[in-house]
C-alpha cells in the first residue's frame, strides 16, 4: 500500500462517492432515519480519519456538516430540498478539500458554506429547547477501559483526539495507567505501553461513547454502565480485530467502518496488480494453448488427459480472476443521478432519472472508460431530446420527463441502454445538417438508421446554439470513439416526438476475448465472437459478383457480404471450404467471407506495434496454440473500412 | 547510443551484415539477439516497408523490411538468412523490432574517427538513414542510423 494520506484519498473518495447516492435518496425519501444515519456516520468517518491524516481544514469544515445531520438524527431539525442542495454543495466542497491535500488552508468557500449549514440547522429547528428526544435521555454514569493496541500509535491512532471527544460529551475523570510499562531497558519506543480508566457523565447516551470509539479500531475498549439503578454490565465493544496482522493492512481493514460501503469482508487491491495477474493469465492462456496442440500431436493419452485437465484449471483461473476485476456498474449510474440533477435545474426541465440493473457486473477498465461517454450521452439526451414544459405541455406529454438508464447481461455482453421521452432525433435535420457538412452527398438515400448513425461522424453537432452543457466540440464522435477503443458498438432509434434510446453494446471484459478462429489465404485471423451472429456456406452462385461485395440471402433476410481476401488484397485460395461469417455491427448485418472457419478460439489481445497499430480493421494479435502470430479483426472497422472503399470505387 | 557522445574518438562496437551484397552495421547496443528465419504472419493492408508480424518466444514483433527502404529487391530467404531483433525507441516508445538480413557477417569494433561523413553523391540510399560510413578490411561498411533508418513510414505515424 501507499502512504497513509494516498489510502485515506482512496477511502474518503469512496465514502464520498457513498454519500452522494446516500443524498440523493435522502432527498426522495426525507423522513428515513436510516438514510440520515448513513449521512451522519459518513461525515463523522470522514471528520475522525481525515484529522488523522492531517487534513485539519477538512476535519473543521465536516465537523459543522456533521452537526447538522446531528441536529436531524435528534429531531430538532427537519431535512428539507434546500438542505439536500447545501448538502451536496458541501459534499463537492470536500471533495475540492481532498484534492488540495493534506495541511491546506482553510478555503473561503468553507467559511460561507458554514454560515449557510448553521443557518439552515438553526432555522429549521421549531421545537428545539423542549425536544422530547433530548430529554428523554438522562444522566447516565460510563466506565471506559481503553487500552490501545500495542501498535495503535504506530498506526496513527490519535488517542489525545480520542480523550478530547470523550471529555466533550459530559464531565470526565481521566485516569492514566502505567503499570504495563516495561523497564527502560526493554522498552520500544514506538509501542503504547499506557492504558486508561475515564469515568463519564454523560446524557448522550451509549450510542454517543459508540461513535466516538468508531474507528478506533486497533484498541481494546470497555465500555460499563455504572449508572446506579442499572446493574453494572461489561461489554466488550471491540476486539481489535486486526491484532494478529501486520500493520500495512490498516486500510483494509479499516474499511470495514465505512458506512458508505456495503458490509463484507474485502480487501483494496491496486487495480494494476490485478492487471499483472491478467497479463500472466494471458501468458498461461497461450502456453496452455500450446500444450494442448502438442499434446495432440503425440496422440498420447496420458498426455491429452492432463492437458485437458489444465485446460479446465486454467478457464476456472480464468473466470476466477475475471469475476475479480468485475464491479456493479452501480456507481457510475450514482454519478448520473447528480449528473441529471444538476442539468434538470440548470436547464429549467424536469427530469427523472429512472436507473435499473445498477448490480451488472462489468470490468473495471471498461467501466472507467464509460463514464464520460455515458455523462455524454445523458447531457445530450437532456439538452437536445428532452422539450422544455411548455413544449411537453403543448405535445400533450406529461412535464416531467424521463430519462431510463438501463444495464443487463446478454450473452457475453454488456447492454447500457439511455433512453429518453423527449423530441427523439429529427432525420431530416440530420440529413441537412450532414450535407451541409459534407459527410453525405445531396442526393444519397439513407435509411433513418442510416442518418441516425451520421450524428456519431467527426464534426457533426445539430444544437444551433451552444450551451454550457454540450456543443462544447467533444461531440458523439468521442462517444463512439472511446466505445470502440472498448471493442463495443453504439446504436440509436428514435421516434420523432416519442424519444431517443442509445444503446452500447460492450464486451463483459477487455483482456481476453471469445474469438472465432478463421483463415484468409494463408494467414489466421480472429473474429470477436461479440459481433458473430452465425456462419453459413457460401453458395457458388452467389460468388461471382465482380464489386467485391455481393448479397446473400439468409432466410428471409438479404445481408451484404464481402470478401476478405480481396479487401486484404490477399491472393485468392481455391478452397472448397468457404464460409461467410456473418457480423451484425450497429444493427446492421454484414458477411465476411472467409476460406476456412477453424472454431471457436479464447485468445488473449496483445496490442500491435507502431508500425501496425494504424491499419483499420485490425484490433490486435494474438499467439496461436502453433506458435504462429494470428490477427484480431475489429470487425465494425473491416466493415467500415469495407464501405469507403467501395464508395471511392463507385 | 550515448556512448558515442562522450569524445570524438569513443570506441563502439557494431554488428556488421549483409543485404543485397551490400556490408551494413548497427550499433550492437540496439541488438537483442539473432535468430534463426521464423515463420511471418503478412498484416493485411500494412505499410510495406513493416509488412508482417513475428513470434519472438511469445513477444510478438513486428518484422521491417529494409530493402524496400533501400530499394533493394524483395528478400529471397535463404540457407545464411538470419533475423536481428532490435531494441529501437521508436516514435518514443521502447519497442522491439525484427529485420530480415541476407547473413550476418561479424562483430567488430570501430572508433567515431573513422567514421566519415556519407558522401552527397556517392551512394544509392537516402542519406538520412545513414550515420556514416567506414572501411573494414578494405570493403565499404555503412553504418545505419537506428533510429532513422527503422522510423515508421510518415503516413503512418501521422495519424498518431
Amino acid at each position: 500500500m501507499t502512504s497513509p494520506a494516498d489510502s485515506f484519498i482512496q477511502e474518503a473518495t469512496d465514502i464520498l462517492e457513498g454519500l452522494e447516492a446516500i443524498l440523493l435518496e435522502l432527498e426522495a425519501e426525507p423522513d428515513s432515519a436510516s438514510t440520515v444515519d448513513a449521512v451522519f456516520r459518513a461525515l463523522h468517518t470522514l471528520k475522525g480519519s481525515g484529522a488523522m491524516f492531517g487534513f485539519d481544514a477538512l476535519a473543521r469544515f465536516t465537523h459543522h456538516f456533521e452537526n447538522a445531520y446531528d441536529q436531524i438524527r435528534e429531531g430538532q431539525a427537519q431535512v428539507t430540498p434546500e438542505l439536500i442542495q447545501l448538502s451536496l454543495a458541501s459534499r463537492d466542497h470536500i471533495e475540492r478539500m481532498i484534492a488540495a491535500g493534506p495541511g491546506a488552508e482553510d478555503d473561503p468557500a468553507s467559511a460561507a458554506l458554514v454560515t449557510e449549514i448553521e443557518k439552515l440547522a438553526g432555522d429549521a429547528s421549531p421545537a428545539d429547547a423542549s425536544d422530547p428526544v433530548v430529554q428523554k435521555t438522562s444522566q447516565q454514569r460510563f466506565v471506559i477501559r481503553l487500552v490501545p493496541d500495542a501498535l495503535a500509535l504506530r498506526n496513527g491512532t490519535r488517542l489525545d483526539l480520542l480523550l478530547d471527544e470523550l471529555c466533550e460529551l459530559g464531565d470526565a475523570v481521566v485516569t492514566c495507567h502505567d503499570d504495563r510499562v516495561p523497564s527502560l531497558r526493554e522498552i520500544d519506543p514506538t509501542v503504547c505501553h499506557l492504558w486508561w480508566t475515564i469515568e463519564l457523565d454523560t446524557s448522550k447516551g451509549r450510542d454517543a461513547i459508540d461513535e466516538v470509539f468508531i474507528f478506533a479500531s486497533d484498541c481494546e475498549i470497555e465500555i460499563e454502565d455504572s449508572t446506579s439503578d442499572a446493574a453494572p454490565q461489561v461489554t466488550p465493544v471491540q476486539e481489535a480485530p486486526e491484532k494478529k496482522a501486520p500493520p500495512q493492512t490498516k486500510p483494509a481493514a479499516k474499511q470495514e467502518d465505512k458506512p458508505a460501503a456495503q458490509k463484507s469482508d474485502s480487501v483494496r487491491v491496486q487495480s494494476q496488480r490485478l492487471d499483472e495477474l491478467m497479463d500472466q493469465l494471458g501468458e498461461l492462456v497461450i502456453a496452455q494453448a500450446r500444450l494442448n496442440r502438442i499434446a495432440g500431436d503425440l496422440g498420447d493419452a496420458a498426455l491429452a488427459g492432463t492437458a485437458e485437465e489444465i485446460e479446465n484449471l486454467v478457464s476456472g483461473l480464468r473466470d476466477s480472476i475475471l469475476s475479480i476485476r468485475m464491479l456493479p456498474i452501480e456507481p457510475v449510474f450514482t454519478k448520473f443521478r447528480r449528473v441529471v440533477r444538476d442539468l434538470s435545474t440548470e436547464l429549467g426541465k424536469a427530469v427523472t432519472l429512472k436507473a435499473r440493473g445498477g448490480e451488472t457486473e462489468v470490468d473495471k477498465n471498461v467501466i472507467d472508460s464509460l463514464t464520460e461517454p455515458l455523462v455524454h450521452i445523458i447531457r445530450n439526451s437532456i439538452d437536445h431530446g428532452i422539450e422544455l414544459p411548455e413544449a411537453r405541455r403543448a405535445a400533450g406529454k406529461p412535464e416531467q420527463a424521463r430519462v431510463d438508464l438501463h444495464a443487463r447481461q446478454s450473452g457475453g455482453k454488456v447492454l447500457i441502454s439511455i433512453a429518453d421521452d423527449g423530441a427523439g432525433l429529427d432525420a431530416e435535420a440530420i440529413r441537412e445538417r450532414a450535407v451541409e457538412r459534407g459527410l453525405i452527398a445531396p442526393e444519397a438515400e439513407l435509411s433513418e438508421e442510416q442518418l441516425y448513425g451520421l450524428i456519431f461522424e467527426p464534426g457533426f453537432s445539430t444544437a444551433k446554439t451552444l450551451s454550457s452543457v454540450s456543443g462544447r466540440g467533444v461531440g458523439m464522435d468521442a462517444v463512439r470513439r472511446v466505445i470502440e477503443d472498448l471493442q463495443g458498438t453504439v446504436e440509436v432509434r428514435s421516434q420523432k416526438g416519442v424519444g431517443t434510446e442509445v444503446t452500447l453494446c460492450l464486451p463483459l471484459t477487455l483482456a481476453i476475448i471469445d474469438g472465432l478462429l478463421v483463415k484468409v489465404g494463408e494467414e489466421s485471423f480472429v473474429v470477436p465472437l461479440s459481433s458473430v451472429e452465425e456462419c453459413v456456406e457460401l453458395p457458388p452462385s452467389d460468388d461471382v459478383r465482380a464489386s467485391g461485395r455481393s448479397i446473400l440471402r439468409i432466410r428471409d433476410e438479404l445481408v451484404p457480404f464481402l470478401s476478405l481476401d480481396r479487401l486484404f488484397g490477399f491472393e485468392r485460395l481455391d478452397s472448397d471450404d468457404r464460409r461467410v461469417v456473418i457480423t451484425s455491427i450497429e444493427g446492421r448485418r454484414m458477411g465476411l467471407v472467409v476460406d476456412q472457419v477453424i472454431g471457436q478460439y479464447q485468445t488473449v489481445i496483445k496490442p500491435l506495434s507502431i508500425y501496425h497499430r494504424n491499419i483499420e480493421g485490425l484490433a490486435g494479435s494474438t499467439i496461436l496454440g502453433d506458435g504462429s502470430v494470428a490477427l484480431i479483426l475489429d470487425a465494425a472497422a473491416v466493415v467500415r473500412r469495407a464501405i469507403s472503399t467501395q464508395r471511392v470505387a463507385a | 547510443m550515448a556512448d558515442d557522445r562522450h569524445d570524438n574518438a569513443s570506441e563502439e562496437m557494431i554488428l556488421t551484415f549483409t543485404l543485397d551484397g551490400e556490408i551494413f552495421a548497427i550499433a550492437v547496443s540496439h541488438v537483442n539477439e539473432i535468430l534463426d528465419p521464423l515463420p511471418v504472419t503478412q498484416a493485411p493492408c500494412a505499410d510495406p516497408f513493416a509488412p508482417g508480424l513475428i513470434n519472438v518466444r511469445g513477444a510478438i514483433v513486428p518484422l521491417v523490411d529494409l530493402r524496400q527502404r533501400l530499394g533493394m529487391p524483395p528478400v529471397v530467404v535463404g540457407e545464411s538468412s538470419r533475423v536481428l531483433v532490435l531494441d529501437l525507441t521508436v516514435g518514443g516508445e521502447a519497442t522491439k523490432v525484427a529485420m530480415l538480413a541476407d547473413d550476418v557477417d561479424d562483430i567488430a569494433d570501430i572508433s567515431s574517427a573513422e567514421l566519415e561523413p556519407v558522401p552527397e553523391l556517392g551512394v544509392r540510399w537516402p542519406v538520412s538513414l545513414i550515420r556514416g560510413v567506414t572501411k573494414k578490411d578494405g570493403v565499404l561498411v555503412i553504418v545505419l542510423d537506428a533510429e532513422a533508418a527503422f522510423a515508421p513510414t510518415s503516413s503512418q505515424s501521422q495519424k498518431n
